[in-house]
């Protein structure tokens, strides 16, 4: 909201340079966003919140600069003059809803000269920015500024049946606006009508055809209160906005209508000729007083810092409150009826905190007692990035928000439904994802664009699915990686085809990092399961072709992994037991052979395992390989038996035959041919 | 002559020995024709006939001693050499380790101040970003249709009437209070949504992080403390403040927390728009409509909350000046952090 400094200075004293007095303000909790000089003026731009309507005026700012300042408001008392009957020309007055305007007020003026403003009028709209139209016009306007109450001046004779009806509108009425814009109303829009049709949009513009123009000779000029919900709702709906909507969905006070309404007319006599034909309004003219009691005791016990009374009464009372004894430490406030934002004593203690200075209120530690029930998965969580991390991976953050065609792009199935925004503003924001995986895919395919060779990204977040009739959020991990791993060793360069074991590894480092005992990859069809104390908790894959390919990813392979942080934790372990040394050195025997591809390791080591029992200590694969001297559709292996006891050292003579037995399983079995 | 004393000075002469020449210096001068043995060798004769023989002995025990450690240290010489050659390494060659991956930098931020709060007690809290209506606005004391909720445009669920992304974290607030008794220290991370157009300083989700403390005695002076302390712990110490009243409907009296410019320090620049302050955080002490509904009776409980941007906090410690770089997650930006 815009003031300017000529402005103010028609109500207040204004000693202080304003730099100054912008800095001012500003720390009473009135922004001043910006400063600038413009003919020979200063217009300060002030960001109001919504809680104060009655800053949203000249009037308002230059009543808070006076009780920063502590100076008294130069104001005119303007009192009502009393017509005599014969001047009245009557005018029809109804409201169908005082809950929709619990105030209406009517003025008639006859006789006005509709001409251009004076270049006083004209100058201080231009600096709020606001274009000048006519003297009538321009002074609803300048009255708008500077009270910070809407008005609206009607063309009289345009009024059909000289009635004013405030009413919801018919289905389907319409009514051109004096932007030049067709509305289509409906009964959630409050409208001012006459006998016939609706002539304003009520506190939100006026209407083309009723409008004031330089042939208009009688106006009607309304001042009225509107139901704030009312006004929100309705220019929400015509998507419409103006400086009366902004005021009125705030919420416009009963004695500012009234003045402002005074102070117009006026003004109208004073500039545009003319003469007062009436006044006649609807709905009460007075408010009950509001009553709030504020301990001093109070005020110190929140703000941490003793305030005298005395202070606290003169704070409040430069504010606009009546303010008076009730005992010694307690204060009785009548709030006025333009600070409806002051409903509890804390308001009461924020105004005189806010006056009194924030600066000047100590600063203090308190003793921070914790509160030991709480518990928190956010240190696994921690944990897991970190693991993560030392392997090499980075982590992103994608949106938890996206197009609902990445999914199918992606291929990834998931059962239930996607849980749909429903304003979306955009495409990208259509759907909560089902899955972190097609977000990760987007990112590395980025990444390869920008011409990574490498990509290992990670992300922990939540994923969202309709489960019955309630939307499940559950977090979980997913790990993407992609391409050719190069790095250093002091033989030289080496090149790592990164393939779905890398994904295997980092997962199994992992787990047995959180100590999760029971963990397992088992084959399904297009994916691996992962497999944790039994149950599925997540899965691996290698994204298809035709993913791939979706995604403009050439040449290159994806593999993924998404596991469900729930299941996880719940298999987590993090207690170690320390498990005594060997005190004996086992004996270690290599078996190198080839064997036929479609053989599964797992089972040729469990053969083994079972076989050497209970000398065997391990059974490992130590190396494979794959090439020239390996015939195809064959694989090289070499495994490495351990063999140890706790007790004693084994001997040779021992561990030879019980080795060989083992080796003749395997040819037996698996048609190993040794190398 | 005293033979310890020689072999003494043998001793430390070796010690002094690092090449080949070295090594035929000290053979020359000990052993040599012209040498100190020799030299010993030759004083025999003039000793007294009683002590010739173990002298001589001792000479010759001397010399054998000798002989044996310029063998050794010979040897010790060669296998250097030897060494030096093979793993001569030129110390300009890149280094070789395992790279490590990177936090992202929201998550560094939050970390950094959890940490922070951690230390002086505070426990962290997380709560879903799907919520109702209730948490996000009512309970917060945001009425339904007043222009206060412009503040907080919100996504809606499709086919849940009461059901929204949160558009703030303060919805924690009312969950964690639901579920504990005083004293609460909380600190609360976490993603929120709003519908926002997106461009260079805006996005439709980020980040925030909020924090409450509810006791019997919190004070908005304790506030101020536990701020100040915060933002110059995150800040550096040599940091300004200010607290300028604001309005925020779940407290009162409000604050908007500012400290000064940390790019021009206060005298005013393109990133804090000539003011020379930036704001930081949003605070106030816990509206007593927010206590009842919760439970917690506002004549026996204060509390005081606060809650801040994170992406603008790492865009204003890092100096970035576009927030979609932290979602489009380039590694070429990750690997900076």
């Amino acid at each position: 909201m815009k003031v300017t400094y000529s402005w103010l200075k028609d109500f207040i004293d204004l000693k202080i340079p304003p730099q100054e007095l912008a800095k001012k303000l500003t720390m009473a909790g009135l922004e001043v966003v910006s400063l600038e000089e413009s003919a020979g003026d200063f217009v300060f731009d002030i960001e109001v919140t919504s809680n104060r309507p009655d800053w949203l005026s000249v009037l308002g700012v230059a009543g808070e600069i006076g009780a920063i300042c502590g100076r008294k408001l130069k104001t005119a008392n303007t009192k009502e003059q009393k017509l005599k009957s014969k001047k009245i020309l009557p005018i029809e007055i109804s409201v169908m809803d005082k809950k929709d305007c619990p105030f209406y007020s009517g003025r008639v003026i006859c006789d006005v000269k509709v001409a251009p403003s004076s270049n006083m009028l004209k100058r201080r709209l231009e600096l709020l920015g606001c274009r000048s139209v006519n003297n009538i016009v321009d002074i609803t306007n300048y009255v708008l500024f500077e009270s910070g109450q809407p008005l609206h001046a009607f063309d009289l004779d345009k009024l059909e049946g000289r009635q004013i009806c405030v009413r919801r509108a018919k289905p389907n009425e319409k009514i051109i606006t004096i932007d030049g814009q067709e509305r289509s109303l409906g009964p959630e829009i409050l409208v001012i009508a006459d006998k016939d049709k609706p002539v304003a949009i009520a506190g939100i513009m006026g209407g083309r055809a009723t409008e004031v123009t330089s042939r208009t000779r009688n106006i009607l000029l309304e001042s009225a209160v509107f139901n704030p919900t009312l006004i929100r709702r309705g220019r929400q709906k015509l998507g419409m906005q103006s400086e009366s909507a902004y005021r009125f969905e705030r919420g416009a006070c009963l004695s500012s209508a009234i003045n402002a309404s005074l102070a117009a007319a006026e003004l109208i006599l004073k500039s545009a000729s003319g003469r007062p034909c009436g006044y006649k309004t609807l709905g009460r003219s007075r408010l009950a007083s509001r009553l709030i009691n504020l301990d001093s005791a109070y005020a110190e016990r929140v703000l941490g810092k003793e305030i005298p009374i005395i202070r606290i009464k003169q704070i409040l009372s430069s504010l606009g409150c009546q303010v008076k004894f009730k005992t010694k430490n307690v204060l009785v406030i009548e709030i006025p009826d333009f600070r409806q934002d002051l409903k509890l004593p804390i308001d009461l203690v924020e105004e005189v905190a806010r006056i009194y200075g924030y600066e000047e209120i100590p600063r203090t530690i308190p003793a921070v007692r914790p509160n030991d029930e709480i518990l928190n998965t956010r240190d696994l969580v921690c944990s897991i990035k970190n693991t993560l991390c030392g392997l090499g991976l980075h982590e992103v953050i994608t949106y938890g928000l996206a197009e609902r065609s990445l999914f199918a792009k992606s291929g990834i199935k998931k059962d239930t439904g996607l849980v749909e925004i429903l304003n979306p503003l955009s495409c990208e924001q259509e759907v909560l994802r089902p899955t972190l995986l097609a977000s990760l895919i987007r990112c590395l395919a980025y990444n390869l664009d920008q011409q990574q060779e490498y990509v290992n990204i990670f992300e922990v977040g939540n994923i969202f699915s309709n489960i019955g009739n309630t939307v499940q959020e559950e977090p979980v991990l997913a790990i993407a990686l992609c391409g050719v791993h190069s790095f250093l060793t002091k033989q030289g360069l080496i090149k790592d085809d990164i393939s779905l074991l890398h994904l295997k590894g980092i997962l199994e480092a992992l787990f047995i990092k959180l100590g999760v005992n029971d963990f397992d990859f088992r084959q399904d069809d297009n994916q691996i399961n992962i497999v944790l104390g039994q149950k599925q908790a997540g899965f691996m894959l290698d994204l298809t072709p035709q993913a791939l390919s979706n995604f403009n990813i050439k040449n290159r392979q994806v593999f993924l992994a998404e596991i469900n942080l729930k299941q996880l934790f719940a298999c987590v372990d993090l207690n170690r037991k320390f498990l005594s040394l060997p005190r004996y050195p086992g004996i270690s025997r290599d078996i190198s052979f080839i064997i036929k591809q479609d053989v599964a390791v797992k089972d040729l080591l469990m053969t083994i395992e079972e076989q050497g029992a209970p000398l065997l200590h391990l059974a490992r694969i130590k190396d494979y390989y794959q090439g020239k001297q390996i015939p195809s559709g064959f694989k090289g292996l070499t495994i490495s038996c351990v063999y140890r006891l706790k007790e004693r050292t084994l001997t040779d003579e021992e561990i030879n035959p019980l080795h060989n037995t083992v080796c003749s399983l395997l040819q037996e079995r698996f048609g190993i041919k040794l190398r | 002559m005293d033979i310890n004393l020689i072999q003494e000075k043998i001793e430390h002469d070796l010690a002094g020995v690092v090449s080949g020449q070295d090594l035929e210096g000290l053979r020359l001068k000990y052993l040599g024709r012209k040498g100190l043995l020799a030299e010993l060798t030759g004083a025999i004769p003039d000793l007294p006939i009683e002590q010739r023989g173990a002298f001589g002995r001792e000479v010759n025990a001397l010399k054998n001693r000798l002989l044996k450690a310029i063998e050794e240290k010979e040897k010790g010489l060669k296998a250097q050499d030897s060494i030096s050659e093979e793993h001569h390494i030129d110390i300009g060659m890149p280094g070789i380790a395992q790279e490590m991956g990177r936090l992202h930098p929201i998550t560094q931020i939050i970390d950094e101040i959890c940490t922070i709060f951690s230390r002086m007690g505070f426990s962290v809290v997380e709560g879903p970003e799907v919520e109702t209506e209730f948490n996000n606005f009512t309970g917060l004391n945001i009425p339904l249709e007043h222009p206060s909720r412009d503040a907080f445009d919100t996504f809606y669920l499709k086919k849940y009437s009461k059901l929204l992304l949160r558009s703030h974290t303060s919805p924690v607030q009312v969950r964690a209070m639901k579920a504990h008794k005083p004293p609460l220290a909380v600190i609360v991370p976490g993603r929120v949504y709003r519908p926002d157009a997106v461009d260079a300083s805006h996005l439709f989700m980020f980040h925030q992080i909020e924090g409450f403390l509810v006791d019997t005695n919190i004070t908005f002076s304790d506030l101020k403390g536990v701020l100040e302390l915060f933002a110059k712990n995150i800040f550096g110490q040599d940091i300004k403040m200010r607290f300028r009243p604001h309005f925020f409907p779940f407290t009162e009296p409000s604050a908007e927390v500012d400290i000064s410019c940390i790019i021009c320090r206060g005298k005013g620049c393109s990133v804090c728009g000539r003011k020379g302050w930036l704001e930081i955080l949003g605070s106030g002490m816990i509206h007593p409509n927010v206590f009842k509904h919760v439970g917690y009776d506002p004549k026996k409980y204060a509390g005081f909350a606060f809650g801040m941007g994170v992406e603008r906090i790492a865009m204003l410690k890092y100096g970035i000046n576009d927030i979609r770089l932290f979602f489009e997650n380039d590694l070429r930006f990750l690997k900076q952090f």
